[in-house]
């Protein structure tokens, strides 16, 4: 299998424009539109988180219930290590390479461990089994007390070693977030790569129908594994800039939180599961819905006398269940089977 | 080594509490076995039936096991609303798309709860036979958690004879073995999935006013987030689909928890509630490991 071949590239590259183009709008609007560069910090997080997540269960079709486990043992790997360069003394900049690749490796050798068992696994057995690993390892490093345990890991004094106060000021927002978005488009080149090679053909094979796939000579355990890694470590990563880099506090109650897995599962299966653009689009809908509803919609109810926090939440949830019925593939989905002209099909990846 | 006394005090409460635990997974599994659907949001109703408890006895001042009874026709009700108006649409859609629907439905019931009876943590003590009770092995339970474990059984007497002494049951059973033969044979499989849906939620309902013996304060909106989990430990483990298996994978999960309490409380330096939950999740990996399909699945 040649890695460089030019129809993969050319593919590789129409698939990843638009994506592309997606984030260097967020990029702008991000500097551009004064106080509410935050809200396009939290789009891009959960764009990424949905993209990071897609690229195993999208492609696969299995639901990893545990995922934000990845991104929890990205940070704390991203932790550990600042503490130790700090220690050592070693220059700021030497962090960012080492904390990612760091996170990333932790990341993959969870992965791969979790993999052995839960791969063999099927349907809701393997969503079971991934909810274990996240609870397990979370009550794990609560109970035993490993890395601060419950209380949690605050890096905030060690990052302040490595940068200088100004220097910590200045990764933790802007450099934190820039890193966020280069990582972004990299999974973009990742994701288009993968839906244009052999590997996408084969995952999207395992889909369809994964005994049918085997029976045809796909190997499939080796698919599986590769995708699972690859997501696992993209997500690894995430959980280190986002975390680590950016808040400074793992706490295992914040990171391990079962509901990011759900939300990047909304996110996938709103924008459409298993499509380069639909994560991005699927974040874009639900921040959105979130916002609107917590902005505008909860004062209005409040106005008339009901009032609650999370009240946000009753009016996103009949809107969530309202657009499952409506598109169950997911607006990527329901647009390739309404839209013809071929132009248009063309940018729907 | 702890001592002997303690251990089967704790075997006493682990099956105690166990039957509890069973009975709230029941109803998951009857879902899963008919619909093939994975109730995401499953604690939201247990959390219902605990707060359904909590209203019988405070506001109206009768035993709080009447939730029970309560919690069975809210159940129907709300299981049958919600199956016409959101699962009936979602039997060819994929997997995720379930999993998503059931989890906003939990998410919504929630903040509907929290919205009506407040975010804060409640509960009540309700000890009626307290005259009559007995210490055994230095271990005294409360007459409500014997009371609990008594209606555990017989509300999962009640799901027995509904799915092998009735029409309905046999349906059910006919639509779990084979759906095309069913519908082959004149039966109504869309209102055979309305209907089981609904069993599945009754029984839950009703299995969080059971619960509510266990929750002196801790009856709260987001309480059932942690007996979803459980559920889905206690669920695999008995094999999804099974109704024995899940009662019984409950009775060993509670057993398990109990006892390996006692045992980690003697480790210094751990929080041995915390690291039990942790070593549940252990087990049900390792129980995957050796039989993928569950120790009752086929």
């Amino acid at each position: 299998m040649a890695l460089v071949d030019p129809w993969t590239v050319r593919e590789a590259v129409r698939k990843s424009l638009p994506a592309l183009a997606i984030y260097a709008v967020l990029l702008a609007a991000y500097f551009l539109i004064p106080g509410k560069s935050q809200l396009f910090a939290t789009i891009l997080f959960y764009a990424l988180l949905g993209q990071a997540f897609n690229i195993f269960m999208g492609m696969t079709g299995y639901v990893d219930f545990g995922y934000v486990a990845f991104l929890a043992v990205g940070a704390y790997a991203f932790g550990v290590t600042a503490m130790a360069l700090a220690s050592l003394g070693s220059p700021g900049w030497t962090l960012i390479p080492l904390g990612l690749l760091a996170a990333a490796g932790a990341a993959m050798i969870l992965a791969s461990m979790v993999g052995a068992i839960a791969l063999r696994l099927r349907g809701a057995y393997f969503a079971i089994a991934t909810i274990g690993v996240n609870e397990g390892l979370r009550y794990f490093f609560e109970g035993a007390n490993i890395l601060g345990g419950s209380i949690g890991l605050y890096i905030v004094k060690d990052l302040k070693t490595l940068f200088g106060d100004e220097g910590y000021q200045f990764m933790a927002t802007i450099a934190a977030d820039l890193l966020m978005f280069g990582l972004a488009g990299f999974t973009v080149l990742v994701t288009a790569w993968i839906l244009s090679s052999r590997m996408g053909f084969a995952l999207q094979a395992i889909r369809e129908d994964e005994d049918a796939a085997r029976a045809l000579g796909v190997n499939v355990t080796k698919y599986k594994v590769l995708a699972f890694m690859t997501s696992g470590a993209l997500g690894g990563m995430l959980g280190a800039l986002n975390w680590a880099l950016k808040e400074g506090v793992l706490e295992p109650e914040t990171v391990f939180f079962i509901v990011y897995t759900v939300e990047a599962i909304i996110i996938v299966v709103l924008g459409g599961a298993g499509t380069l653009l639909g994560p991005i689009v699927g974040a874009l809908i639900y921040i959105g819905l979130n916002y609107v509803s917590n902005v505008y919609a909860a004062p209005l109810l409040e106005g008339i006398g009901i009032k609650a926090s999370g009240l946000h939440l009753i009016l996103l949830a009949p809107i969530l269940i309202a657009f499952i019925i409506a598109a169950p593939n997911g607006i990527i989905g329901l647009l390739r089977e309404r839209i013809r002209n071929p132009t248009i099909r063309r940018f729907l990846v | 080594m702890p001592d002997l006394n303690l251990l089967v005090a704790s075997i006493i409460s682990g099956l105690l509490i166990g039957a509890v635990y069973g009975i709230a997974t029941v109803g998951l599994n009857l879902i899963f076995g008919v619909l093939r659907i994975v109730n995401v949001g499953h604690g939201a109703f247990i959390m219902l039936g605990a707060y359904l408890a909590f209203i019988v006895y405070t506001s109206l001042g009768l035993p709080p096991l009447l939730g029970v009874v309560a919690g069975l026709a809210v159940g129907a009700v709300l299981g049958l609303i919600i199956y016409y108006l959101v699962i009936r649409y979602l039997h060819d859609a994929p997997e995720l798309a379930t999993l998503l629907a059931t989890f906003a439905i939990g998410i919504l019931i929630q903040e509907l709860v929290k919205a009506v009876m407040g975010p804060d943590s409640r509960g009540f003590v309700w000890n009626p036979l307290a005259a009559y009770e007995f210490e055994i092995f230095g271990y005294k339970p409360s007459s409500f958690q014997i009371l609990a474990a008594l209606s555990s059984l017989a509300l999962l007497a009640f799901l027995y004879v509904v799915i092998y002494r009735t029409r309905l049951g046999l349906a059910i059973r006919a639509v779990v073995q084979d759906r095309e033969g069913a519908m082959v044979v004149g039966i109504d499989v869309e209102r055979i999935y309305a209907a089981s849906f609904a069993l599945g939620i009754m029984v839950t309902v009703a299995s969080g006013a059971i619960l509510a013996a266990y929750l002196q304060t801790g009856i709260h909106p987001y309480m059932g987030e942690i007996y979803t989990l459980k559920g889905f430990v206690i669920a695999v483990m008995g094999g999804l689909g099974s109704i024995p298996g899940a009662f019984i994978a409950g009775v060993l999960f509670g057993l398990f928890e109990n006892v390996s309490y006692l045992l980690l409380a003697g480790i210094e330096g751990v929080q041995p509630l915390v690291l039990t939950r942790s070593i549940a999740f252990l087990l049900l990996l390792l129980i995957l490991l050796v039989k993928p399909t569950g120790l009752m699945g086929r």
